[in-house]
């Protein structure tokens, strides 16, 4: 084959806009798989998305044509485009009637056709149905509902239809960039990308074109396109992609495009262009009629890949034949374990060889998904780079075949950069592409990823949900979108380090503002209505490198001229910046309410508060010469330390030229008496530093130089300032009137620039937020002048680093102070369109008012009555009685329509639930007369029991054969008690969407009578469990009480098994629960740390039968899927006479913090301590529960209601420390009393007062004790007696130091239980 | 004469810690471990100090050390790109230089 090279390529796909963000994130392993966006019409789930503009004016696009274009077509052309730019331009495609486009597309229902669908078909099914329905209505009526729905799509553009038919995708490149070879789609399902390429190969091979564009694109992202996966059951109900895991369960669908530019090797080496690498090899083979049209087959497979390495005439068998193979990876069980045994058969075992699926970050993008991989491939061969899959933690058995493995981390390739592309389609085809580093290629340099920094924000109502929220592990906060809510915590390039640290700023509570780019405001400064945000405008500083030519390219915008030769070309270079930061700063929705200037600054905040017209002082600075300017040859010198003190000492041939700050000050004068005041300056400490530039601005000595500033003063029109304009000189608001303002602009030139004074001024009048607009170290004089007053500077520009990325930090640390930035200014192409990539229910808005006659009938809905509801309902409902007509052979169908109005009331209480009493977090004593102590929890399994008890009252006669995606999103607590609504809504055939309030939801299927049931699993290997079941409620490993204890014989436990008997008990719910009771025991038995597990999520419960009458013995295996840190899956049958009777699958435990030194204490709390006792009677207890999470689990146990009041009135930032002051005091009281004999005590029984002291709760007998208590770092300390006291600090020689797993921190303690020790 | 090796006095000696004492609160940081402090700390690159930071700096340790610690007389002596580059171990340096 004739080794073909990729000179260009261009992407846009979920995460990354182009190449170099997408190169980002397959380095970094960035997650770009999201719930589905607001706005794109499908009813949830998560996926691959992007977003997506157009350059309309670069491609001759009607900016209005666009929402009536096909969307793909456009995006295409943007990234084809792109792909030209990336391999140097138009001029490098040579002759372009030698030029073709090939690009892969599916032939689904794409948003424009969707849209024209709606138009057209589903306006006048509306009609339609709706005369069926209401035979009444007046055919103005009709024509009138039409158009309201027509004209929610937007209007029509007849003119547009040609942008609808598909081929367009690439016709329409070919025609942008006037392309003559033959450009055309092809639909070879998931594979279209890679036959794209193979067609380009043979037109390269054959000659006919010499250059071609290839790739594939998909912009899909439609209910029916889903709906297809769903029901081929190809969609992941786990809604995770795990290419090549054990678990995987099906593919999330992702959108994209991707197109590489192809010329043949000889030609690109010919014509010096730079190549990613070489395409030595492509096979395409279908599978015949080998297996079903759905299941992957590898006859075909493997026919593919070897007729591609046949082509490039290598053996794919060798030892060292290849070193990264880029997947299919669909995360299909089957998909999987066929490709894996394609690649078993052709390649071989051994070792050494990396297996990749992008799908595992971007989800499966369907005819784009070759692309997707072949651009990640060249670009892994190209910089050496070996890169990692997401979600393979327990790998495929049947990788140990084959001589690849994931990796979870990108590394160096070492050895022959030789690679494989798999995209394998639906109905049986199948390509394969063979890359190759391009032969005597120079070593490439270490890859240098030059992106945009990365900006996380995070809001909540309260910091202590922010802390929650941010209580994740680091690739989850990567993957989050910013929230809504008062608290806001913004942080920009966010490494491990910086993560923590926002964690640690948030569990301090106290605003952060800037250093390691964290800003984080827990008040925000401007939600406060009266806070002002200013511009303050730099004037000439003795550094001068701002790196803005970014900022002025992206926003389109004339770059500065940056010279500091000269006074006059430097002050211009100085108000270029200024002006540029301020259009940029505006552009970035950071709007200022006053503005102000530092010396030469002052002019730009003329500019920018509209007293001056821009272009009047654009006209007049390019008739200025800078290099005539003239100005007196005198000296600045910069003085670290106040005015007053400057002015005490002043020889009188200097004067003060700027109040900076009260720690720093500028003289002026001529050059000798400058240096020698500077030495006796120096003499005395203070830092000095001689100004490079010369001009006696600000200073009387400027006076015979005025002319030519008089002349532009008197020239410039003057006009009524749109945003309030502040004097450095008046430390107040310009004057209104003209002649005022042109006084006070000569008045600047010549008197003392005032800056302490007018920051100060600013403050007063209500400024908190002060914002650098332009290059220099105005933000650090105005934080020395403020110093600890509340407030947020920052500049728009920084030495450190470029100016977009300045800018991210500008907008980042607005928005954390409650400003509202539109961040999207910094990303989005200047002109470029956004593309609509929706085709969702259509809504009629306002419209929809007063199209129909108001119902006939009483606004009450009626009861639904069983078994026959619509017959029930007929009589009172006006509606009913067309829908009994309708719906009549989908009788609960309907009756769920109804009831969805009508939520049903649940009453959560220990009176409604009294079994709740053996379903309690926090053991109390017994007649211990406050319930909400105990904090009694609704079971997730009895929440899932009324959820199915929900569905089945809704479609009388129906029983629930399944529950699926059981989100529990809160604890039901029922003391206090609580109302909860049940609210029922069809979700399709013979399924409910069923919300409790806010707690909890899933969806319930029905159906008239149990599936058969699976067989039974095998029961795998074990040994006999440590603990019986008498022991394991006993010892309390459990916390249930009797009406929640079903286990009652423990088989055996294995490492990912455990096996029990559960005797069924009565209270609702129990059965399921005890599924969890006896993973709990495979935690104890299996697991040393974090064993405290609460259900959060599962993803489906079966039903083969009804639940079996309480006493019933049913045998329960449990199989442990994934183990990590913060949680664990399982999954579990029940078997009754070995008949499989309920089988869950991803059953998800989250795990709590807690370990051998805690859990005595938090198991049996009455008659164990969290704190321990020391040598000298205190008592010590380590803050071991970091999470808030885990927190609230262990306070429970331990305050009372009254406590907790006092509690929850702290300020956010006191509470950890109380809580650990509050577990010590109690601790050293009961301590203390068991030392005198005393019997189990629970630690709510001695309750701690507001101001410290100790006194018995609800009749607990307490004698006369005192305690004193200390707090530092994760320790607590307290200790008991007559008079005690007790401190820590921290240093050496420690009393104490923090266990392994807390940070390194050592405790000085000390303390004494009585006064006259 | 001590035996140590001049560079982990200066690590570890009590000019060190007071130094980066004096910078964290220049800083404003909550914490100690909150920001990296080591001799090779630069103040530019690193702490991202500002010139008014290093007038703050100046004034604390001459208020800690006496006159002879004069930091101005010190910098002056120094080059742009001197000062630029300069780290937490040459001041500390200094420092112990004039005691």
């Amino acid at each position: 084959m004739t080794p073909v090279a990729i000179v260009g390529m261009a992407v846009r796909l979920p995460g990354a806009p182009d190449l170099a963000g997408y190169w980002h994130n397959l380095v970094t392993g960035v997650d770009a798989v999201t719930d589905v966006p607001a706005g794109r019409g499908l009813p949830g789930g998560r996926g691959g998305f992007v977003d997506a503009d157009v350059e309309a004016a670069r491609f001759g696009i009607m900016p209005n044509s666009v929402a009536g274009t096909e969307p793909d077509q456009l995006i295409a052309l943007q990234v084809a485009a792109a792909a030209v730019d990336d391999a140097g331009g138009e001029r490098r495609l040579g002759d372009r009637s030698r030029a073709g486009v090939i690009l892969g597309r599916g032939g689904y229902l794409t948003p424009g056709i969707a849209r024209l669908d709606q138009r057209v078909r589903t306006a006048r099914q509306l009609v339609h149905t709706l005369a069926e329905l209401v035979p009444d209505l007046a055919e103005d009526q009709l024509s009138a509902v039409h158009s309201a729905f027509t004209d929610a799509l937007g209007p029509d553009q007849a003119d547009a239809a040609i942008g609808l038919v598909p081929n367009l995708a690439a016709s329409r490149i070919a025609n942008r960039l006037d392309l003559g070879g033959p450009a055309y789609t092809v639909d070879a399902a998931c594979a279209s990308s890679l036959v794209a390429v193979d067609q380009a190969v043979h037109e390269l091979s054959s000659g006919r074109c010499d250059t071609v564009l290839a790739g594939g694109v998909h912009h899909c992202h439609d209910v029916t396109l889903w709906s297809v996966f769903e029901r081929l059951r190809a969609l992941s109900p786990s809604k995770q992609i795990r290419p090549f895991d054990r678990g995987a369960d099906g593919i999330l669908i992702g959108e994209g495009t991707g197109v590489v530019v192809l010329k043949r090797l000889a030609d690109a080496h010919r014509d010096g262009d730079r190549i990613y690498a070489v395409v030595r090899g492509c096979g395409v083979a279908g599978d015949g009629k080998g297996a079903s049209l759905v299941s992957p087959e590898p006859a075909g497979q493997v026919r593919a890949v070897e007729t591609a390495w046949r082509a490039a005439g290598l053996d794919p068998s060798a030892a060292d034949s290849i070193g990264l193979l880029e997947a299919h990876g669909t995360a299909t069980p089957a998909g999987d374990a066929a490709e894996l045994t394609t690649l078993r058969r052709v390649f071989g075992d051994g070792d050494g060889a990396v297996l990749g699926s992008v799908k595992s970050m971007i989800g499966h993008t369907m005819p784009a998904a070759g692309v997707a991989a072949l651009v990640k491939a060249a670009l892994a061969v190209h910089h050496g780079v070996l890169l990692p899959t997401l979600h393979c933690d327990d790998p495929h058995p049947a990788l140990a075949g084959t001589r690849f493995a994931p990796l979870r981390e990108a590394r160096e390739w070492t050895g022959a950069r030789r690679a494989g592309v798999n995209a394998f389609g639906f109905g049986g085809i199948n390509a394969h592409v063979v890359l190759e580093q391009v032969p005597g290629a120079a070593p490439v340099a270490p890859p240098v990823v030059t992106e945009p920094d990365r900006v996380l924000r995070f809001a909540a109502d309260t910091t202590d949900e922010l802390a929650a929220l941010l209580d994740a592990a680091d690739s989850d906060l990567r993957a989050a979108g910013p929230g809504r809510g008062r608290a806001r915590l913004g942080l920009v390039a966010p490494t491990a380090k910086r993560l923590a640290l926002a964690r640690k700023a948030v569990a301090k509570g106290r605003p952060w503002r800037g250093r390691q780019d964290l800003w984080f405001s827990p008040e925000p400064l401007l939600a406060d209505p009266g806070a002002k945000v200013a511009f303050v405008f730099p004037g000439l500083e003795a550094d001068f490198t701002p790196r803005v030519d970014d900022v002025a390219d992206h926003f389109g915008l004339a770059k500065p001229v940056v010279s500091t030769n000269g006074v006059g070309r430097h002050g211009l270079a100085v108000l270029q910046v200024d002006r540029l930061l301020d259009t940029a700063l505006r552009r970035l929705r950071v709007l200022p309410d006053a503005v102000a200037g530092h010396s030469a600054g002052e002019w730009a905040a003329m500019v920018s508060a509209g007293v001056h017209a821009p272009s009047e002082v654009d006209g007049l600075l390019d008739r200025f010469d800078p290099a005539s300017l003239q100005v007196p040859g005198v000296e600045f010198a910069v003085l670290g330390c106040a005015a007053d003190r400057v002015r005490a000492a002043l020889p009188p041939e200097l004067v003060v030229s700027h109040e900076n700050s009260p720690m720093q000050t500028i003289v002026c004068g001529p050059a000798e008496p400058v240096a020698e005041f500077v030495r006796e300056f120096r003499a005395q400490g203070v830092l000095c530093q001689v100004l490079p530039f010369r001009s006696g601005f600000h200073t009387p000595m400027l006076e015979p130089y005025l002319a030519p500033f008089r002349a532009f003063a008197e020239t410039l029109t003057v006009h009524e300032p749109a945003v309030p304009l502040w004097s450095a000189t008046l430390a107040a608001p310009f004057p209104p009137d003209e002649a005022a303002v042109r006084d006070v602009y000569l008045r600047h030139l010549l008197e003392p620039v005032r800056f302490t004074a007018l920051i100060r001024a600013l403050y007063a009048d209500g400024v908190r937020v002060f914002v650098q607009a332009g290059h220099g170290q105005l933000g650090s004089l105005v934080d020395s002048i403020l110093d600890r007053q509340d407030h947020l500077t920052v500049a728009a520009s920084s030495v450190h680093r470029g100016g977009l990325d300045q800018l991210r930090r500008v907008a980042t640390a607005v928005w954390a102070e409650g400003g509202d930035p539109d961040f999207a200014a910094l990303t989005r192409r200047p002109g470029g369109v956004p593309v609509d990539l929706s085709a969702g229910l259509v809504s009629l808005g306002p419209a929809a008012a007063g199209l129909l006659p108001p119902r006939r009938g009483a606004a009450e809905h009626p009861p639904v009555a069983a078994p026959d509801p619509l017959a029930g309902a007929a009589g009172q409902h006006p509606l009913a009685a067309e829908l009994n007509d309708l719906l009549r052979e989908t009788a609960d169908a309907a009756s769920a329509v109804l009831a969805a109005t009508r939520p049903e009331r649940l009453r959560v209480s220990l009176e409604t639930m009294p079994y709740l009493l053996d379903h309690a977090f926090a053991p109390q004593r017994e007649g211990w007369p406050d319930d909400t102590d105990r904090r009694p929890v609704v079971p997730a399994t009895t929440v899932v029991r009324h959820l199915t008890d929900a569905a089945e009252k809704a479609a009388p006669g129906a029983r629930a054969i399944a529950v699926r995606d059981v989100r529990l999103h809160r604890w039901l607590v029922a003391a206090p008690a609580t109302d909860v609504d049940l609210a029922v809504r069809p979700a399709g055939r013979r399924q409910l969407d069923i919300a409790l309030g806010d707690y909890a939801g899933a969806r319930v299927e029905l159906a008239e009578r149990y599936p058969s049931p699976p067989a039974p699993w095998a029961v795998p290997p074990g040994r006999t469990p440590t603990l019986t079941a008498e022991r394991f409620y006993g010892e309390r490993w459990m916390f249930h009480g009797p009406r929640f204890q079903g286990l009652t014989e423990l088989t055996a436990v294995g490492e990912r098994h455990v096996l029990g008997t559960i005797t069924a008990p009565a209270a609702p719910g129990a059965l399921l629960d005890n599924i969890g009771q006896l993973f709990g025991l495979w935690i104890v038995e299996t697991q040393q740390r974090r064993r405290v597990v609460f259900p959060v999520a599962m993803r489906e419960f079966r039903f083969f039968g009804d639940e079996p009458a309480p006493g019933t013995r049913l045998r329960c295996l449990v199989r442990v899927r994934t183990v990590s840190d913060t949680a664990v899956d399982f999954d579990a049958q029940l078997v009754l006479d070995g008949r499989v009777l309920a089988e869950v699958t991803g059953w998800r435990d989250q795990r709590f913090d807690s370990d051998p030194d805690t859990e005595r204490a938090y198991r049996v709390p009455e008659r164990n301590l969290l704190a321990k006792r020391q040598p000298g009677g205190w008592y010590a207890v380590f803050e071991q529960w970091p999470g808030l999470a885990s927190r609230d689990l262990y306070l429970r146990k331990y305050l009372s209601s009254a406590e907790r009041d006092q509690y929850e009135r702290l300020p956010v930032r006191a509470r950890r420390h109380w809580v650990l002051g509050r577990i010590a005091i109690k601790d050293a009281v009961r301590g203390w009393l068991w030392d005198r004999g005393a019997g189990p005590v629970f630690p709510a029984e001695i309750l701690v007062r507001e101001d410290g002291t100790v006194t018995g709760c609800y009749g607990f007998a307490l004698p006369d004790v005192r305690v004193a208590v200390a707090c530092h770092g994760e320790l607590g300390a307290a200790i008991a007696g007559t008079d005690p006291s007790i401190s820590i600090s921290g240093g050496s020689p420690a009393t104490l130091v923090n266990p392994p797993e807390l940070p390194p921190r050592q405790y000085v303690v000390t303390w004494r239980e009585n006064r006259e020790q | 004469m001590s035996s140590e090796p001049a560079g982990k006095a200066t690590a570890e000696g009590p000019v060190f810690e007071a130094v980066s004492v004096h910078l964290r609160d220049i800083l404003g940081e909550y914490e100690a471990d909150d920001v990296e402090i080591t001799p090779d700390s630069s103040f530019h690159e690193d702490l991202q100090l500002e010139s008014i930071d290093l007038v703050a700096l100046a004034g604390r340790l001459r208020e800690q050390y006496g006159e002879r610690v004069n930091l101005a007389e010190w910098l002056a002596e120094k080059d742009l790109d001197d000062v630029i580059a300069l780290t937490v171990g040459q001041l500390v340096s200094y420092v112990e230089s004039c005691r």
